[in-house]
């Protein structure tokens, strides 16, 4: 069942054609049952080609992305949902946009018309490797009939949904993204056929160049002549985007101007999977009635355009986002320290630098400073030097230095991205990145031919940085806040999703199973090719880890390896990416050096690690990403020059994860399900505008609420008496009245009226209900489940917000009551005061924290504030941490440091904060008030850990108990 | 110039255009020639490219890159005579010096730009005492000084600009350290008269309290120290004996502070005044061990309120004092700009001890207590500290 499902996924998202979906079910069948016939497979993903094979650059390296056709239409289902209601600042955004890009490309086309379309066909030229492969397959020219009726209708029929963008009026001119994939040609051979070629098969628009001359001589010589759209294909990417209408005239793609004499041509030169601007003249005809919505639809929201970062990936031009960042100061430089005075040529000493604008020329020109104060700070005070503080204009700019050997990695960056309590951990994160991508700076830097390869890495750096919502833009995840991306890509470890036992134990079985026989097969694999050819094993697997939406769920690699891994996935954005079903196939192969192994294999004197060459092959399947860590040489054969991925490798890890996606109902529910330990959110503690809004709001997000909100309504009267009871109960004392009215809620019990809302109940106090609970607890084991179970199910009933469930909970029976509020809680007291968590293990280099969706629940206004300044505190925290702690165990490298600091070794240290509705108009009352501690809090026994948490000031907690509960309730 | 070397400050003075060495104290070995150079050239050289730098970072300490305008503006902007300037600004050496080495324990006023203040047991019969000395000698101007803390001043006093008063009671301090029983001292204002010199005159009352006052050309020394000193302060012997006896405690006996407070400072953010103390093993504890020393106790002190004031709590109203100063210190502390709530209150727990900081509207309170104390209770300690005081001394 599972080869069913996996074959179906393969079918959906590959589409890799007939032939190779035979073979993936001759593969998996062989695995499983005779060995003879795997040698066979092997050899036959060989013949066929994968997609990313044109990808592998000369040194062997491979990074292959392609989006998933799902994506796509989801990106469309929910630009088409969210389009109303939600997204509107964003809409108007995009429309002052598109104005812009319109008169650009207008002036673009009026007078340079020579300069920069040709540069970007040299670009796109450029990218062009290997052609001749590329084989276009003729779509079966009989549906075009069929399009020429039915698709234009539903074209027109979403007309009124996007209407919003209108503009722009004169110009009758369009600009479409679409998203193009040659690769999904490959698998037919069949010739192109004259009528369509590459436009109806790879674009999906039909142009038949005898309708526009209206007389069917197309023996005659073809002039040049315009590109009128007469049909679209179904499925092709024109229809799915939804605003490539019949009539139009297509007059450019990516600025290029085309026509019917290079069309083909042009759309040949598209090498892989990309996204390609169209631009439209739409036909403005007085008799069509939706003719001037239509020619007004510029590139609305029905198709987002790929976000910067997938075009990023792509190595596509960066030189847009480097235009938009070139205020700002920022540089990253490798100087050489010992300098040839005997031939002085100018920036001789610059090995590297990026980015080249003018802020950054500015720390260029000063570089001096920097070499000077390196070399004497160093020899007057006998410490290197780790930072200098700069002031460009009005600009504070913060300068970190890294030594190695007679170079100086110099990094800068402006102060108001980066605190400088952070700059050494940003700094040594990248190094070791760097280290690991190449071995030592030295070797990444000290090559002419590494330069392009460097100035994309540290595009995606600085980009990540200034500017990470352009970067993310067009993708539906929320911004994220520089302060939480710098503290939690900061740690030393990986988000662990933790998941319910079963799944758990199926996961961890399945995928150990799968292992088994991914190595079994590499094993009989490995075999057939020494007796054939005599070769010797090629690769040995290290291990590897498993990642689901950015989160780790499983992981048989050390610490450091895991830590390595996960620092290039977090530089290239690879782990975000997943988690926004971006991902179609991503092969990424290519020599790292884990620090580790480096280190360890000179250190050790007993045992010696075998000397090897390490690769790393990531594969990524739509949410699941498995990164595996492979060894040449050593117990493997030596690996000579620099080999590329190999298709066995490959394709054996694919389906791993093909077979891992039965997993993914369950992990999805995991995701789904309300977090365990539950969340407040920080808008409940302050006291809104009235109950009554409240309610409505809440009604209409959460079926439960609005459940009970009709409850409340419908009863007032009717149960007077209960609520009357309730309420003075409730006034008593708090801890007493609860637990009384919940006795007397079991008597009330057998009135029983509707306890069927216990389970799943609210998103938004996200508690879990009993009966999940239950099974936890058992989970727990033995000897604490009694104990320390009681800490998470609390018998009393809580109510999460007190301020608002107060005047609901009258109207539930108590037993609902208490089954609402049986949740898993960390905080002690009465009511559930925690509002976000992170609890890193140090010892497996892992943490667990609300996973977004979790956050994304908890809605509110405030509390995304509240966690954008629970991680710039948690910042602080964890440098003072940091700078007390001695060097064993820092990520970022091995550099004594704490001799500044004078106040000891810090074990724990909170800070209290205040915060205040925004825009509080009411002048008579002053504004009201929440404070709420952000505590964090190193933990040496029994395993390392370091635990920050944020709760409601309430109630007086101990942060190492509450670290302690959970981690005993999470149990890694 | 600063430069920290060995734990030890030294300072480097150099004119910016010329880079003349003028003077360096603090340190135990005099720097190389071509450091400072180097130093020099740095400067000079971002100064050329539009680029200032503020500060550096080693492994082991700091570099902070600053002047301190002490001698008369016009002498220090317009050099015209390096080698008199030389000579001029050895006058302050020993007020240089007392700042660098913070050789008295417990004074915290350059750091926390707070004038160390006493709080004397009965402050209305002083403050009547310095207001009629004030006076009669023709000034708005006159403060006591008790154990180089301010007990009481005149208004004006007060009012002038929380950096003056700091450097003028550090000043009084190192004059006081001289011996002499009194003396007539030039002193230029950096914010109330850069240019014109006024006369710093002080009288030693007793040993250990000193009185002074800002005056203009009258009158002389010896004529304020015959008639005025005499007449206003004889009465108050017995006044000034008990306020002596308040020592460094800084606090009357009126108040009774917690035996779980280790050490505490309290800063007053309107009136830039700050009381600070370090409770002695005598008094406290017997016999712990475990207890920081004195001496350790005022550097945690020092070392929390650094680490507070930099990451959390926010030091508007001295920014507002200096625009200069602004820049400079609201960019190299932009880190507590980043929080979207604002910070009340925080604690570390050390090794050591622990310590909690807390910050009014009114106030900033910062204590060391000790290990012993659960941490759930350092924030019922810490306020009813506060409340405490405040109650009992209107601080």
């Amino acid at each position: 069942m599972a080869s069913a499902n996996a074959r179906k996924c393969t079918e959906k998202t590959l589409c890799r054609g007939q032939t190779e979906e035979d073979d993936a079910e001759h593969e998996h069948d062989s695995d499983c049952e005779s060995t003879s016939s795997s040698f066979n497979s092997s050899d036959c993903s060989n013949d066929l080609e994968p997609e990313w094979l044109d990808d592998i650059q000369k040194n062997g390296e491979l990074f292959y992305l392609e989006l998933s056709e799902g994506e796509e239409e989801a990106a469309l289902a929910s630009a088409a949902n969210q389009g109303v209601a939600t997204n509107h600042v964003r809409f108007s955004e995009k429309e002052a946009e598109v104005i812009t890009e319109e008169n650009k490309k207008q002036r673009c086309s009026s007078w340079t018309k020579g300069e920069p379309p040709l540069k970007r066909l040299a670009r796109i030229l450029r990218r062009k490797r290997r052609p001749s492969q590329r084989r276009v397959g003729g779509k079966d020219g009989g549906k075009d009939n069929s399009t020429l009726s039915s698709p234009p209708a539903s074209i027109l029929k979403n007309q009124p949904g996007q209407r919003q963008g209108v503009m722009v009026q004169q110009q009758q001119l369009k600009e479409v993204c679409v998203y193009l994939n040659p690769k999904r040609l490959g698998g037919s051979s069949t010739p192109l056929s004259d009528s369509g070629g590459l436009l109806e098969a790879l674009l999906g628009v039909v142009h038949r160049p005898s309708w526009s001359r209206g007389q069917a001589d197309s023996a005659g010589v073809r002039q040049e002549e315009r590109l009128t759209v007469h049909g679209l294909i179904p499925n092709s990417p024109a229809i799915k985007c939804g605003q490539i209408l019949i009539g139009d005239v297509l007059v450019a793609v990516d600025d290029v101007d085309v026509a019917s004499e290079n069309i083909e041509r042009v759309l040949s030169c598209i090498p892989g999977p990309t996204q390609v601007r169209l631009t439209l003249e739409t036909v403005a005809q007085v008799d069509r009635s939706n003719a001037s919505d239509t020619s007004s639809v510029h590139k609305t929201k029905a198709s987002p355009p790929v976000s910067q970062l997938v075009r990023l990936l792509w190595g596509e031009d960066t030189a847009e986002l480097q235009m938009s960042i070139r205020h700002i100061p920022h540089i990253v430089m490798y100087l050489s320290l010992k300098l040839d005075s005997a031939s002085p040529q100018d920036e001789e000493e610059i090995l590297y630098k990026y980015p080249v604008s003018e802020a950054s020329g500015q720390l260029k020109r000063v570089r001096g400073i920097f070499l000077t104060l390196s070399d004497m700070l160093e020899n007057v005070t006998g410490g290197r030097i780790l930072s200098s503080s700069l002031l460009l204009g009005n600009q504070l700019v913060h300068v970190g230095y890294w030594k190695q050997s007679n170079n100086l990695l110099v990094i800068g960056l402006p102060a108001d991205r980066v605190p400088l309590l952070y700059l050494q951990t940003v700094v040594g994160d990248v190094v070791r990145t760097l280290k690991v991508m190449y071995g030592s700076l030295d070797s990444a830097f000290c090559k002419a031919d590494h330069a392009p390869r460097l100035d994309h890495f540290f595009c995606l750096f600085f980009q990540q940085l200034i500017q990470p919502s352009r970067l993310r833009d067009g993708s539906s995840a929320p911004t994220p806040d520089v302060s939480g991306t710098l503290f939690l890509d900061g740690l030393p470890a990986v988000q662990w999703l933790t998941l319910p036992p079963e799944i758990k134990v199926h996961l961890w079985l399945t995928w150990r199973w799968i292992l088994f026989f991914l190595i079994l097969s590499l094993l009989i694999l490995e075999k057939c090719l020494r007796t054939f050819f005599g070769l010797r094993r090629l690769y040995v697997i290290l291990g590897s880890c498993l990642f689901y939406k950015s989160y780790l769920i499983a992981n048989h690699l050390p610490k450091d390896d895991l830590l390595d891994v996960c620092l290039y996935c977090q530089h290239y954005c690879l782990l975000p990416l997943a988690s926004e079903q971006r991902v179609g196939q991503l092969v990424i192969w290519r020599e790292v050096f884990p620090q580790q192994r480096a280190k360890g294999s000179s250190t050790a004197p007993g045992y010696s690690q075998p000397q090897g060459r390490h690769f790393l092959l990531i594969v990524g399947l739509r949410h699941f990403m498995q990164c595996v860590l492979l060894e040449a040489g050593g117990a493997a054969s030596t690996a000579l020059g620099s080999p590329g991925p190999d298709c066995v490798y490959v394709d054996q890890v694919k389906a791993t994860l093909l077979q891992l996606e039965v997993l993914e109902a369950g992990i999805e529910e995991r995701l789904n399900a309300p977090s365990a330990p539950c969340l407040s959110c920080a808008d409940w503690f302050l006291p809104a505008a009235t109950a009554r809004d409240r309610l409505d709001s809440l009604a209409s997000s959460s079926p439960v609420f609005s459940k009970i909100a009709s409850a409340v309504k419908g009863s007032s009267t009717g149960n007077r008496g209960r609520s009357l009871f309730g309420e003075k109960a409730r006034r008593s004392s708090p801890q007493r009245s609860l637990s009384d009215s919940g006795s007397e809620g079991q008597m009330d019990a057998g009135s029983g009226s509707g306890s069927s809302m216990a389970p799943g109940l609210s998103p938004h106090s996200t508690p879990d209900s009993g009966r999940k609970l239950g099974g936890r607890r058992d989970s727990l084991g033995s000897g604490g489940s009694d104990g320390s179970g009681g800490l998470f199910k609390i018998p009393r009933m809580k109510h999460p917000n007190p301020f608002y469930l107060g005047t609901l909970k009258k109207t539930l029976t108590e037993r609902e009551t208490e089954e609402m509020y049986n949740t898993m809680k960390l905080t002690s007291g009465a009511e559930n005061t925690l509002f976000h968590y992170v609890l890193m293990e140090t010892v497996q280099g892992i943490f667990i924290a609300p996973t977004n969706r979790e956050v994304a629940q908890l809605s509110g206004s405030i509390h995304p504030q509240l966690i954008r300044n629970f991680h710039h505190c948690c910042l602080s925290i964890r440098a003072a941490f940091q700078q007390s702690l001695p060097a064993r165990g820092r990520r970022a490298a091995d550099r004594p440091q704490g001799a500044g600091w004078g106040l000891g070794p810090v074990k724990e240290h909170g800070v209290l904060f205040q915060c205040k509705p925004e825009n509080w108009t009411d002048q008579r009352k002053p504004a009201p008030t929440m404070t709420y501690w952000v505590i964090g809090r190193m933990l040496l026994e029994p395993v390392p850990q370091e635990f920050y948490v944020c709760f409601h000031d309430s109630v007086a907690e101990v942060p190492v108990e509450m670290a302690f509960r959970l981690s005993f309730g999470l149990a890694f | 110039m600063m430069m920290l070397q060995h734990g030890s400050t030294q300072l480097i003075c150099l004119t910016a255009s010329s880079g003349v060495p003028l003077f360096t104290r603090g340190a135990s070995k005099q720097l190389p020639f071509s450091v400072i150079g180097s130093l020099n050239g740095v400067h000079m050289f971002g100064g050329g490219q539009g680029v200032v730098l503020s500060c550096c970072e080693t492994e082991g300490g700091g570099k902070v890159v600053c002047m301190v305008l002490v001698l008369g503006q016009d002498e220090l902007t317009n050099v015209r005579n390096v080698e008199r300037l030389k000579r001029d600004l050895r006058s302050c050496f020993s007020l240089i010096d007392q700042l660098l080495e913070e050789r008295q324990e417990g004074i915290m006023g350059n750091l926390t730009y707070c004038a160390d203040s006493l709080l004397p047991p009965n402050p209305t019969l002083l403050q009547e005492a310095v207001d009629g000395f004030a006076q009669a000698a023709d000034s708005e101007f006159s403060c006591l000084i008790v154990h180089g803390r301010i007990a009481a001043a005149t208004e004006k006093w007060w009012r002038l600009a929380p950096q003056e008063v700091v450097l003028l009671s550090a000043l009084l301090r190192s004059l006081s350290a001289s011996g002499s029983a009194s003396c007539d001292y030039p002193v230029f204002l950096p914010q109330g008269s850069p240019t014109v010199a006024h006369r710093l005159l002080r009288f030693q009352l007793l040993p250990g309290a000193d009185v002074c006052v800002l005056c203009g050309p009258t009158p002389s020394l010896h004529r304020a120290e015959s008639g005025l000193v005499g007449r206003f302060w004889t009465p108050l012997v017995e006044t000034l004996r008990d306020c002596l006896a308040v020592g460094e405690r800084c606090l009357p006996g009126s108040v009774s502070l917690r035996p779980d407070v280790l050490a505490l400072l309290l800063i007053n953010r309107e009136t830039r005044r700050s009381v600070s103390c370090v409770r002695t093993s005598t008094n406290h504890l017997l016999g712990d061990p475990l207890l920081p020393s004195k001496a350790r106790c005022w550097e945690l002190l020092k070392l929390f309120y650094i680490f507070s004031t930099t990451r959390y709590f926010t030091q508007e109203e001295i920014l507002c004092a200096l625009p200069e100063e602004r820049a400079q210190r609201g960019n190299t502390e932009d880190f507590v700009l980043g929080f979207s709530h604002q910070p009340l209150q925080c604690y570390l727990v050390t090794e050591e001890c622990k310590s909690y900081g807390l910050q009014t509207p009114q106030h900033q309170l910062f204590l060391l207590i000790p290990l012993s104390v659960p941490t759930f209770a350092l924030r019922t300690v810490a306020t009813q500290t506060l409340s405490d005081i405040v109650a009992a001394t209107g601080f």
